[in-house]
């Protein structure tokens, strides 16, 4: 089976895009958010929806239903999105591992393409994809701690920042500060990375695709050892034609960020990057960026 | 970008930033392990989260409500005063048009679906009740 690519970032790093983009590489497979290695074990995304498994609940589910529907039952309506449940309790003792596996080599020959933010809360989860697929690649994606921190709070009222304990303690109150977040959730990918082999990794803006996504998409996939001619090109330019590029039907209507299956087409853009000195606009006394995090984001290339 | 990661970055093990405590076993923060008066001051902060996030999805649920206002004001983009699509019209528009239509119609039929489930269990329970009601009047 091809070994699958996968994208680590924290959310709200252009993510879905470039993840849809992936997949429509013409030997590749954009999976929708699977959330697989949330868990060890299958049955334990059934398990729990509040507390440290409170992102296990029935949307963490709707992107693997929706992934088995499409690849087992050719299409993503209700009557397939039930066979796909079926598929996963015959399954259900079985590590989420072997289950991708199974995945994988279902749409062998194809390359799987998956990113799921929630990956990297835990280095313990990607241990377990890399457990799983030894030969993985992994693309380091990121963005703009002002950037991704602004999307961060506008998304779900910043549910995500408390997901990760992202909170900033002051004399008599505490605030949700997603720059905490970006900082931790990068640090578990850079050290979880420390252990994978130089030439299976790669470490790209998001930035930079938005901004020429040909070229960064080209690198990108003579990385991954698939195409570059343009037809391939610019089959990537196009993440609005992938099966899982919408909402899926009624009972899995995710799988991935709403705001992308709202609108998944790619406008070229080249994305406003502020100064690291800049006010964090999601803070309410005026202050900016910890020192820590502009130490890191000088370190991945932002002036 | 790099496609290697030489030399190592200097962050390798250092501290987090979240104030809350990784509990080893999971690698994640464990907000129990927090002092007495900082759990008091997180759990006030995520009432207050709570009471935000429910206000909010209440105003969008309002917007649904009024459907019909909606829908026209996302037709009317496509339309001029003669009921004639625009000779220039992005044909982005008009997808996205087409999708959120498409959502909109998805939404409706998700609602239907849960009024139609919550039908037939409040008619079993009507219809248990009616027969419990004979049963009683037959032994009378």
């Amino acid at each position: 089976m091809a070994a699958p690519l996968f994208l680590l970032a924290p959310p709200r790093s252009y993510t879905s895009l470039v993840n849809a983009m992936l997949g429509q590489h013409p030997q590749a497979f954009g999976l929708p958010e699977l959330c697989l290695f949330n868990v060890e074990k299958l049955v334990d995304l059934w398990r729990g929806s509040e507390g440290p498994v409170s992102e296990n609940g029935a949307v963490a589910r709707h992107g693997l239903m929706r992934a088995l529907a499409e690849i087992y039952g050719g299409e993503q309506t209700t009557a397939t999105i039930n066979m796909a449940r079926a598929w996963a309790g015959a399954r259900e003792d079985w590590s989420t591992g072997r289950v991708f596996q199974e995945i994988v080599t279902k749409i062998h020959p194809l390359v799987a393409v998956e990113k799921s933010p929630s990956y990297t809360i835990s280095k313990i989860r990607m241990q377990w994809m890399y457990d799983a697929f030894p030969d993985a690649r992994f693309v380091h994606l990121i963005r703009h701690p002002i950037g991704q921190c602004k999307s961060l709070m506008a998304i779900n009222e910043g549910a995500f920042a408390i997901k990760v304990e992202a909170i900033e303690f002051r004399e008599d109150h505490c605030v949700l500060e997603p720059q905490i977040a970006w900082y931790d959730l990068n640090l578990n990918i850079l050290e979880f990375l420390q252990t994978v082999p130089a030439d299976q990794q790669i470490r790209m803006r998001g930035e930079d695709i938005m901004a020429d996504p040909q070229r960064h998409l080209a690198e990108l996939a003579e990385w991954a050892g698939l195409r570059t001619d343009a037809a391939a090109i610019e089959e990537m330019m196009h993440p609005e034609r992938s099966p899982f590029a919408c909402f899926g039907p009624v009972n899995a209507l995710f799988g991935n960020d709403p705001n992308f299956l709202a609108g998944p087409t790619f406008r070229p853009h080249k994305p406003k990057v502020p100064a690291l000195t800049d006010a964090a606009p999601w803070r309410d006394d005026g202050g900016g960026l910890y020192p820590e995090v502009i130490e890191m984001a000088k370190w991945f290339g932002y002036a | 970008m790099t496609s290697e990661v030489k030399p190592p970055p200097p962050f390798i093990g250092a501290k987090r930033l979240s104030p809350v405590p990784v509990n080893p076993d999971t690698d994640r923060a464990d907000p129990t392990k927090l002092a007495p008066h900082q759990e008091a001051l997180r759990q006030a902060m995520l009432n207050v989260f709570s009471a935000q996030k429910a206000r909010r999805s209440l105003e969008r649920q309002v917007q649904h409500i009024s459907p019909n206002r909606n829908l026209a004001e996302g037709i009317k983009i496509l339309f001029d005063d003669k009921g004639r699509p625009p000779a220039n019209v992005p044909l982005e528009d008009i997808v996205e048009e087409r999708r959120r239509l498409e959502y909109h119609i998805k939404w409706f039929e998700g609602i239907l679906a849960e009024l139609r489930n919550r039908l037939v269990r409040v008619k079993e329970v009507e219809d248990y009740a009616f027969e419990m009601l004979s049963r009683s009047s037959a032994d009378e």
